[in-house]
C-alpha cells in the first residue's frame, strides 16, 4: 500500500492508573465464546455500530466495575492477524489505531493450542493482553487440566479462568484487566522466542526501524519487524508511509527474508508460524495435563458421523433448511398479517382524525401504508435471522459449507454461498447479510449479486396469484417450476459472473468445523437482535424514502377534470338507496341487501376513480412511456405501473395491480386465490395470454431487487456501484427472458 | 505423499507445505505446520472437501489445498 498511513495516535502514556474509562477490546477465535462473555459482562447495555469503511458490526458496551466505568468493544472473531480477511484487518487496525488499553483474548480452553496462536500474535502487536481461559468447565470435563498460573508465567500474560455462558470468573477477569490497564501488571515483559537465527534477523530489522524515533513511538517495532520479515503488505505500507528511512528499512528486511528463506528452505512467514506453534506446544507440555481419553467418542464426533456422512450429508442439510423455512412461514405469516393489520388500524385511526386532503393521503397511504407494507415482511426476516443465529451458534454453518461445497464448486461458487442463497428463498435481506460468512470479498460480492434471483417470500404471493390465474390446473407445478427456475438462474448467472467479472484463482477453502455447542436461548436471541437491528438501521430510511416516492408517483399529478362526475354519481347512488330504504316497511334482510349494494356501488365508483387517477399519475405516464419497450414482453402500462411499485417491495405488485385494475388495494385471500376478483379480472383481460403471464412471472422473479435488498447490499458491499450493477443486470436479464418467452409463446399459439 | 492421498481413518504427520501465498498463510494459521499430527476423518460425497483433525480441532480443506500439504502417512490406527 503506497498511500501514507493515516495519522497515528500519540505515543502511549507512561504507565499510571487511568483517570478515564479504560477501553477494553474483546478478541478471540470464532466459537471461543467471545460473544457470550461480552453479553455476560455488559448485559443489555450494548450498542451496534460499524467499523469505519467495512461491514463488520461493531458492538460496544459499557459496564461498571468496582466504581469504575469500562468501555468494552467486541472485535470480530479471528484465528490470526494475517490481514487476509476483513475480520482480521478490522481487529488489527482497531488494535493499532484505536489503541485499546487492554485486549482480552477469549480462549477456548478445550482447544488451547490453536487459540493461544492468536494470543501470541496479540502480544506481538505490543498491546497489553489478558487471556480469558473460557469454557474451563468443559475442558475439565474433557480431562484437560490447565495449570493457569504456570501457563500465565510461561507466556508472560495474565490468564483468568471463565465460563462465559454462566458468568463465572467475570470479576476476576475485570480485576486482571484493571491491573493491566493501571500498570500494576505487565503483559509485555516478554515475548516468544523465534529461535536463534530468526531472532538475529529480527534484531537487524529492529535496528533499522529504530532510526526513526517518531516511527518508534507510533508503532510496536517488535511487531513491525516480524511482519516485515513475513513480507506482510500492510506492514510494508506502514513503513513506506511513515518511516523516515523507509528504503533502507525495507532493504534490510528483504535481505533478512531472503536469508531466512535460503537458510530454512521456506519463507519467513511459515517459519514464524511454526515457531509460534512450537512455542505453544512447549508451554502446554509444561502447564497442561491431559487425561488419556477413555475411548469414548465425543458428542461432536458422533453427530458428525451422521450429519457429515457422505450420503446423508446433503439430504440432512436440505431437511434442516426446510425446517427453518417451514417454521419461518408457519409463524411468520400470521405475524406478518398482524403487523399489516396494525399499520392498517394506525392508518384508519389517523385517517379518522385528519381532514381530507393531500397531507392525510400522504401520511395514511404514503407513509403508513407504504412502510407498513414493507415492514409487514419484517417478522419473516426476523424468524429467518433467528434460525440463522441458531445454526451459527450451534456450529452447523461450517458443516453446511462442507457438504455443499462440491456441488457449488461446479459453478465456481464457494460452499458457504449456499446458505445465503437458501435464506434468500425466504427473504433476500437476511440472505445478503448472511453472505458475510464468506471471508473472500470476491466470493461475497458474487453471492450477494445472485441472491436476489431466488423466489423470496414477497415474490411468492405474486407468482402464486399469476399461476392460479393462468394455469389453474397446474398451478402448484408451475409454482414449483418457477422456484427451481430461481435457483437455476442464480447458479448460471453466478457461473457466468465467475468466468467474466470475477475471474481468478479459487479462494482458499480452509475452514474450522467447530465442536457442536448448544447455545443459550438468550445468546441466540441477542444474536438475532443484532442482525435485525442492523437490518432496520440499514434499510429503514431507504424503505421510507421509496414508499414516499412510489406513493407520490401514483398520486400526482392530481386529476383536475375527471371523465365522469364521480361526486354526482355518488350522490345519485345515495339518493336511490335512500329512496328505496324509505319505502314501505322492508324486511331486515332486504334492507341489508340494499345497503350492501350501495356499499358495492360506492366502492366500484371509488375504484373507477382510482384507475383514472393511476392512469393520469406520473407512474401511469411512466408506464405508458415504457410501453414500447415492454410491449415486446407482452406488458401493457398497467403491468408496468405495478412493476414500478414492486421495486419498493415485491408483494406490493398485487395491490398496485388491484388499483390499476380498479379493485382497490385489497390483497386476495390466499384461500380462494383462484376466485379472487383480481385473479378473474386479470384472466379476463384480453391483453393476457398464458405466454404473457409466464413472461410476467419470469420478469417478477428476476428484475430489480426490492429497495431493502439494494440498501442492504450497498451497506454490505460498501459502495453504490454493486447495487447499481445488480439493479441493471437483473432488469436487462429479466427483460430479455420475458421477451423471449412471450415471443416464443406467440409463435407457438 | 500429499494429504489428499491419505485414506479415511489414517493418521499423518505434516512434513512441509507446497502451497503458496494466501492458501499457505491460511493453512499455517489453522495449524498446518511441519511436525503437526493429524487424522483424516472423512471425505465429502465426491471425494472432497476432506475433514482432518489436528490436535484438538477439526479443519475442512478442499482437495486442491490438500495437494499442497506434504505428509508422512501411517496406517496405524490409534
Amino acid at each position: 500500500m503506497p498511500a501514507p498511513s493515516p495519522a497515528t495516535p500519540a505515543a502511549p502514556d507512561p504507565r499510571r492508573p487511568l483517570d478515564r474509562a479504560p477501553v477494553v477490546a474483546l478478541a478471540g477465535n470464532p466459537n471461543a465464546g467471545k460473544t457470550s462473555l461480552f453479553n455476560a459482562l455488559t448485559g443489555q447495555n450494548q450498542h451496534v455500530g460499524n467499523y469505519p469503511g467495512v461491514t463488520v458490526d461493531k458492538i460496544v458496551g459499557r459496564l461498571a466495575f468496582e466504581g469504575r466505568d469500562i468501555e468494552l468493544v467486541d472485535l470480530p472473531g479471528t484465528y490470526s492477524l494475517s490481514a487476509y480477511s476483513i475480520e482480521e484487518v478490522v481487529t488489527r487496525d482497531f488494535v493499532l489505531r484505536d489503541r485499546p488499553d487492554v485486549v482480552v483474548d477469549v480462549i477456548d480452553s478445550t482447544n488451547l493450542e490453536r487459540n493461544l496462536y492468536l494470543l501470541l500474535q496479540l502480544q506481538e502487536l505490543g498491546v497489553p493482553v489478558v487471556g480469558a481461559l473460557n469454557m474451563s468447565d468443559e475442558a475439565e470435563r474433557k480431562g484437560i487440566h490447565v495449570d493457569d498460573k504456570q501457563l500465565s508465567k510461561l507466556l508472560g500474560i495474565p490468564l483468568v479462568r471463565t465460563v462465559a455462558s454462566r458468568g463465572t470468573g467475570k470479576d476476576a477477569l475485570l480485576r486482571a484487566v484493571l491491573d493491566v490497564a493501571d500498570g500494576r501488571a505487565n503483559s509485555l515483559a516478554r515475548h516468544l522466542n523465534y529461535g536463534e537465527e530468526l531472532e538475529d534477523k529480527h534484531e537487524e530489522v529492529m535496528r533499522a526501524l529504530e532510526t526513526d524515533a517518531q516511527f518508534a513511538r507510533s508503532f510496536s517495532l517488535h511487531w513491525v519487524a516480524i511482519k516485515l520479515l513475513e513480507r506482510d503488505p500492510d506492514a510494508r505500507g506502514k513503513v513506506e508511509g511513515s518511516h523516515a528511512n523507509a528504503a533502507q528499512v525495507l532493504e534490510v528486511a528483504d535481505k533478512a527474508s531472503e536469508w531466512i528463506k535460503r537458510h530454512f528452505g521456506k519463507d519467513a512467514d511459515v517459519v514464524v508460524g511454526e515457531q509460534r506453534y512450537a512455542y505453544i506446544r512447549g508451554a502446554l507440555r509444561e502447564a497442561v495435563r491431559v487425561e488419556p481419553r477413555t475411548g469414548r467418542k465425543d458428542a461432536t464426533e458422533l453427530v458428525d458421523a451422521v450429519v457429515l456422512n457422505r450420503f446423508l450429508g446433503v439430504p440432512i442439510f436440505l431437511l434442516v433448511m426446510l425446517a427453518i423455512y417451514a417454521l419461518t412461514f408457519q409463524l411468520g405469516n400470521p405475524l406478518s398479517d398482524l403487523v399489516q393489520r396494525g399499520f392498517g388500524m394506525l392508518g384508519g385511526l389517523l385517517g379518522g382524525v385528519l381532514p381530507d386532503g393531500v397531507l392525510k393521503a400522504f401520511l395514511v397511504d404514503g407513509i403508513i401504508g407504504g412502510v407498513g407494507g414493507v415492514l409487514g415482511f419484517f417478522p419473516i426476516a426476523l424468524l429467518l435471522f433467528l434460525g440463522l443465529s441458531f445454526l451459527e451458534d450451534v456450529g452447523y454453518m461450517a458443516r453446511a459449507a462442507f457438504v455443499m461445497d462440491n456441488f457449488l464448486h461446479l459453478f465456481g461458487l464457494h460452499g458457504r454461498s449456499f446458505i445465503p442463497l437458501m435464506v434468500s428463498t425466504g427473504c433476500a435481506v437476511p440472505g445478503v447479510m448472511s453472505a458475510r460468512t464468506l471471508t473472500n470479498p470476491r466470493d461475497r460480492t458474487l453471492t450477494i449479486l445472485i441472491s436476489p434471483l431466488m423466489m423470496c417470500g414477497a415474490k411468492t404471493p405474486v407468482v402464486a396469484m399469476l399461476c392460479a390465474a393462468f394455469f389453474p390446473r397446474y398451478a402448484a407445478l408451475m409454482f414449483w417450476g418457477l422456484w427451481l427456475f430461481g435457483w437455476g438462474t442464480a447458479f448460471v448467472t453466478g457461473m457466468v459472473f465467475r468466468k467474466t467479472l470475477f475471474r481468478g484463482e479459487d479462494s482458499p477453502f480452509v475452514m474450522e468445523l467447530p465442536p457442536y455447542r448448544l447455545p443459550t436461548p438468550r445468546g441466540v436471541f441477542t444474536h438475532m437482535w443484532h442482525k435485525a437491528a442492523s437490518y432496520v438501521r440499514k434499510a429503514g430510511t431507504f424503505i421510507l424514502a421509496a414508499s414516499i416516492v412510489i406513493w407520490a408517483a401514483l398520486s400526482f399529478p392530481r386529476v383536475t377534470a375527471y371523465s365522469t362526475d364521480y361526486d354526482a354519481e355518488a350522490r345519485a347512488i345515495e339518493a336511490v338507496t335512500s329512496a328505496r330504504l324509505a319505502g314501505a316497511e322492508l324486511p331486515q334482510d332486504r334492507r341489508a341487501a340494499i345497503e350492501r349494494e350501495r356499499a358495492r356501488s360506492l366502492a366500484d365508483l371509488e375504484n373507477r376513480k382510482r384507475t383514472e387517477d393511476a392512469a393520469a399519475s406520473f407512474a401511469g405516464r411512466a408506464g405508458r412511456f415504457v410501453e414500447p419497450v415492454m410491449r415486446h414482453a407482452g406488458f401493457d402500462w398497467k403491468v408496468n405501473v405495478a412493476l414500478f411499485s414492486g421495486v419498493a417491495a415485491k408483494e406490493v405488485i398485487i395491490s398496485t395491480l388491484g388499483i390499476v385494475y380498479g379493485l382497490g388495494g385489497e390483497e386476495p385471500d390466499e384461500a380462494d386465490i383462484a376466485e379472487a376478483p383480481l385473479t378473474s379480472r386479470i384472466r379476463a383481460d384480453r391483453a393476457y395470454s398464458p405466454a404473457s403471464a409466464l413472461a410476467l412471472m419470469v420478469f417478477v422473479m428476476i428484475y430489480i431487487p426490492c429497495i431493502a435488498t439494494l440498501a442492504v447490499a450497498r451497506k454490505e458491499l460498501g459502495s453504490m456501484k454493486w447495487p447499481a450493477f445488480m439493479a441493471g443486470y437483473t432488469l436487462v436479464l429479466a427483460w430479455v427472458l420475458a421477451v423471449a418467452i412471450f415471443q416464443i409463446g406467440r409463435l407457438l399459439s | 505423499m500429499t494429504l489428499d492421498q491419505i485414506a479415511v481413518g489414517n493418521d499423518f504427520v505434516i512434513s512441509s507445505l507446497f502451497a503458496q501465498g494466501e492458501i499457505r498463510r491460511r493453512l499455517v494459521d489453522m495449524g498446518f505446520v511441519s511436525g503437526a499430527r493429524g487424522r483424516l476423518l472423512r471425505k465429502a460425497l465426491l471425494g472432497g472437501p476432506i475433514e482432518v483433525s489436528l490436535g484438538t480441532w477439526r479443519v475442512a480443506v478442499r482437495l486442491t489445498e490438500a495437494r499442497g500439504i506434504e505428509v508422512v502417512g501411517s496406517d496405524a490406527r490409534a
